[in-house]
């Protein structure tokens, strides 16, 4: 089921419903019949892999616990393998064996490609690194294990967030499904605005700008600089619109119910270096990443031969992560040397803004450091959405070539597009840039209710008749 | 960006600072520390806030939703005009002009008109299939207040093909007239949500259309229209020659055919028969098709043959431009399958010519007529002043004849 479907519009009330009129004690069952509803809307039949995976790490969960010394490691290594072996076959099978076969056809060998035709199913890296995140955390001691197997099963599926995260940890979630939830209007209705916010972004930026991008990267050749760079500069925003968009909608979602989960986003493109924009871009998997991959393998501790590897390991592996496909893996390489390039020339960098008379907080400094870390990610972009890293490749030298503003529209993004396009955009910046300075909620809070509500009703009709819904799927549930 | 939320989420109005205190109380109730009922009320209180705020946004909606739709149906310009004229059965025509893009850009029903001295229209729409036209023809004979005398259909190379699912051009358009049961039981076989855009306020211009029509319809409440770019029903293109063809021919350097579906053969079939039954004389015309892209057509021998089949089957004339001189001039297109508006210009007044001479008993004046002194044939103008010639007026039905053209 899409947030952005009628079918969630009609889900979503009910279930709230349901769920503030029940006890408390039906209430934890409720929310993970409401989930397998969820979830089976999309294909019904891979709620079986979901469960296979949650009893999985149900038991290894009480087994690690149980257990001591090699016992513990041996739980700890059999979970995350078959969790693991869930992933690379639904998601990454066909990619390797091609890839193998491709390899031994360099060197001589002649192998039949095993092509493995399975859909793969619904933000699967999601929960399979949610389950992960458990058993690792129970391996630390930093979790008890869950003994009851609904609670568990809700925190894997608990349908804010099943498809397309934030990649929970269980320290932060799992206790919520063992407290009360109370009606709070405040609360509620907090919430709600999230979710209005996020259908904001996903629908009226995020879905309007992807007919742009998807015209251009579905066959770049036909098009010019002009139209080529403003599909990467669109696809920025697409991205993180309709990623942190969904995100809110997540949020909010919970939020109403009562549950808070932890924030994915932070106006990443206002970062000022790479290290910033992931600490701010996607923070459940970066932290995730740099929980259980980067800091196992030695971090920033280990000497500058492994600090590089790892960061280079980890850039890379989350680039997998994103999917099956050599542009994600040379979107999260590039990722990691930008990374690098940017530590090894921070010193550089300082002394000359200093030179120049910059200093750490001046306005042209940062100003420069935010263009030049967007540009940066543009420019990754392109890897990350292109078709194939030749593709790519033409994107990334041709942006500047025959600029032609008569011809600036494409097949299914007509002129009349670009006026809602920009003002969204606009209107995204606008309250991004000017909420935490002039902190507008307090003020408007206190404002009269017709007129909260007129603006209310004004963010409303404006998702609903601006926004597209024929674009209906969200980016990151492919991943 | 969470910081935000928080403020927005921490922020309350005066009112709205009482019922976060009585909130807190709620929870303090559940713990037997103060009394149960007033938490209850508080709950009551938010349920029924909530509930009111969103009854308001249903209630916008379906105002929104009638407003629009009032605005569409009383555009008297462009497309719309031309759907309203159709739908309020306004047109009453005597000859009647029917067919895709094609039809709707080639005939200039003025020309028409004016040599033949019978009111004319062109109900052709835009991106339509075989299955869509009988439809839309049917819909226009039940609202007309007189059946034309004449339907002029045209044919495309995809004339056999019918309207795929989820694939009918431009859905907004006809959100207006749902409640017209031809129109809705065709949409509803297409796109299997047209009942949440006849039922659920507002939900065909958001979800359905991407192309903005709700705002029409909220200006014209305000008396604003567009352009008039239709006339009497005809849509002239005024752009030139353009890469289309050239970049279209490069991806399909082997070709491309058309299917024969059996249903669009059947739809064809239909429509023919529904013009016989209603007494109405129907031609059926292959218009002008820029001849480099006829050689790209892999399959065309086998398509005009099955036209040729159809016509001799129910003895009515096809008359074929394919081979014109029209059709080896790019400077009358606008692509390849499309006449600009001085191509469609020369097309029609050939058209009318070969009306007027081949069916004398059809015109009401001769073919050196004025231009320009034909009198509309929306709102009744000349309505019945000349008898409609009979069905025998087309002694030549199922004799077809062609147009040479130098290649």
């Amino acid at each position: 089921m899409l947030f952005n479907s009628l079918e969630f519009a009609v889900f979503f009330p009910v279930v709230c419903c349901l769920y503030f009129a029940t006890p408390h004690r039906a209430r934890l069952p409720l929310l993970l019949v409401a989930s397998c509803a969820f979830y089976m809307a999309f294909i019904p039949a891979y709620i079986l892999i979901l469960f296979v995976t949650i009893a999985i790490d149900y038991f290894a969960g009480i087994r690690i616990e149980n257990t001591e010394g090699r016992a513990r490691k041996t739980w700890l290594i059999v979970s995350i393998l078959s969790t693991c072996m869930v992933l690379f076959v639904f998601k990454y099978f066909d990619f390797f064996t091609g890839n193998f076969v491709g390899l031994a056809h360099l060197v001589g060998w002649s192998l039949p490609k095993p092509v493995v035709h399975i859909i793969l199913p619904i933000g699967l890296s999601f929960h399979t690194f949610q389950s992960l995140s458990y058993v690792i955390e129970v391996y630390y001691g930093r979790q008890k294990a869950e003994h009851n197997f609904i609670p568990y099963a809700t925190y894997v599926m608990f349908f804010p967030q099943l498809v397309a995260g934030p990649i929970e940890r269980p320290q932060n979630l799992l206790h919520q499904f063992y407290e009360q939830h109370e009606f709070d209007y405040d609360r509620i209705t907090a919430g709600l605005k999230r979710m209005a916010w996020g259908f904001f972004k996903k629908l009226v930026v995020a879905d309007r700008l992807a007919l742009y991008v998807n015209d251009v990267y579905a066959a770049p050749r036909n098009f010019n600089g002009l139209q080529i760079t403003l599909a990467t500069f669109f696809f920025a925003y697409q991205i993180y619109c309709d990623f942190s968009g969904y995100s809110d909608i997540a949020l909010g979602a919970a939020q109403v119910l009562g549950f808070k989960l932890m924030e994915n986003f932070n106006t990443p493109y206002y970062s000022r270096s790479i290290s910033e924009f992931w600490h701010r871009w996607h923070i459940s998997l970066s932290t995730w990443f740099r929980d259980y991959l980067y800091i196992p393998m030695g971090g920033s501790r280990a000497g500058l031969p492994r600090w590089v590897l790892a960061i280079m390991v980890t850039f890379t592996v989350s680039g997998l992560w994103h999917g099956a496909n050599w542009t994600y893996v040379a979107w999260g390489a590039l990722n990691g040397v930008y990374l690098l390039v940017g530590v090894a020339t921070k010193n550089f960098r300082d002394r000359f803004y200093g030179v120049v008379g910059l200093g750490k907080d001046n306005f042209a400094r940062r100003c420069v450091a935010v263009g030049t870390t967007f540009a940066l990610t543009l420019g990754a972009w392109v890897l990350f959405r292109a078709r194939n890293l030749n593709d790519a490749g033409y994107i990334l030298t041709h942006w500047f070539s025959h600029w032609n503003f008569s011809t600036i529209k494409t097949p299914q993004f007509q002129l009349k597009y670009f006026p809602a396009a920009i003002a969204g955009l606009i209107a995204l910046e606008a309250i991004q840039l000017l909420q935490p300075k002039f902190s507008f909620a307090p003020r408007f809070a206190r404002s009269p209710i017709f007129l909260r509500w007129a603006v209310y009703m004004a963010v409303v009709f404006s998702v609903i008749l601006f926004g597209v819904f024929r674009q209906t799927q969200f980016i990151y549930f492919q991943f | 960006m969470s910081s935000q939320f928080r403020q927005v989420a921490s922020a309350a109005a005066p009112s709205e600072v009482t019922r976060v205190t009585r909130g807190a109380s709620l929870e303090a109730s559940d713990s037997g520390s103060t009394p149960a009922r007033l938490p209850r009320r508080s709950t009551g209180r938010g349920v029924l806030k909530i509930a009111a705020f969103f009854i308001l946004v249903g209630a916008i909606a379906v105002v929104l939703n009638a407003a629009v739709n009032f605005g569409l149906k009383r555009i008297t310009v462009s497309k719309f005009g031309a759907l309203n004229q159709v739908m309020s059965g306004q047109v009453n025509a005597e000859i009647l002009i029917s067919g895709s893009s094609r039809a709707l850009s080639h005939y200039d029903p003025r020309i028409l008109q004016n040599l033949t001295g019978r009111s004319a229209y062109n109900i052709g729409q835009n991106a339509s299939q075989i299955d869509f036209e009988l439809v839309f023809l049917k819909t226009y004979l039940d609202h007309a207040a007189k059946k034309p005398g004449l339907v002029i259909q045209n044919l495309d190379l995809f004339s056999f093909e019918t309207t795929k699912k989820s694939e009918l051009y431009d859905p907004g358009l006809y959100i207006p007239y749902l409640d017209d049961s031809n129109l809705y039981q065709f949409i509803q076989q297409k796109e299997p949500d047209a009942w949440k855009c006849r039922y659920l306020p507002l939900y065909g211009y958001a979800v359905e259309d991407m192309r903005f029509t709700w705002v029409w319809g909220l200006l014209r409440c305000a008396g604003v229209q567009g352009p008039e770019d239709y006339f009497q029903g005809f849509n002239p293109r005024r752009a030139t020659w353009n890469a289309d063809f050239d970049s279209f021919r490069a991806g399909n350097l082997s070709g491309v055919s058309y299917r024969i579906e059996p249903e669009g053969v059947k739809c064809l079939e239909d429509l023919i028969s529904l013009c016989q039954k209603n007494g109405i004389q129907i031609i059926l015309v292959y218009s002008p098709e820029y001849y480099e892209m006829q050689k790209l057509e892999r399959n065309r021998k086998e398509i005009m043959e099955k036209f040729h089949e159809v016509s001799e089957q129910f003895k009515v004339p096809l008359w074929d431009y394919s081979g014109s001189p029209i059709s080896s001039q790019q400077n009358y297109f606008n692509n390849s399958e499309h006449l600009n508006g001085e191509g469609a210009e020369v097309f029609s007044q050939d058209l009318a010519q070969r009306l007027v001479t081949e069916f004398p008993q059809w015109a009401v004046r001769s073919a050196t007529a004025d231009a320009g002194s034909g009198s509309s044939p929306v709102h009744g103008a000349k309505q019945g002043e000349e008898a409609m010639p009979g069905p025998d007026v087309f002694r030549t039905a199922g004799k077809t004849t062609e147009s040479e053209a130098p290649r």
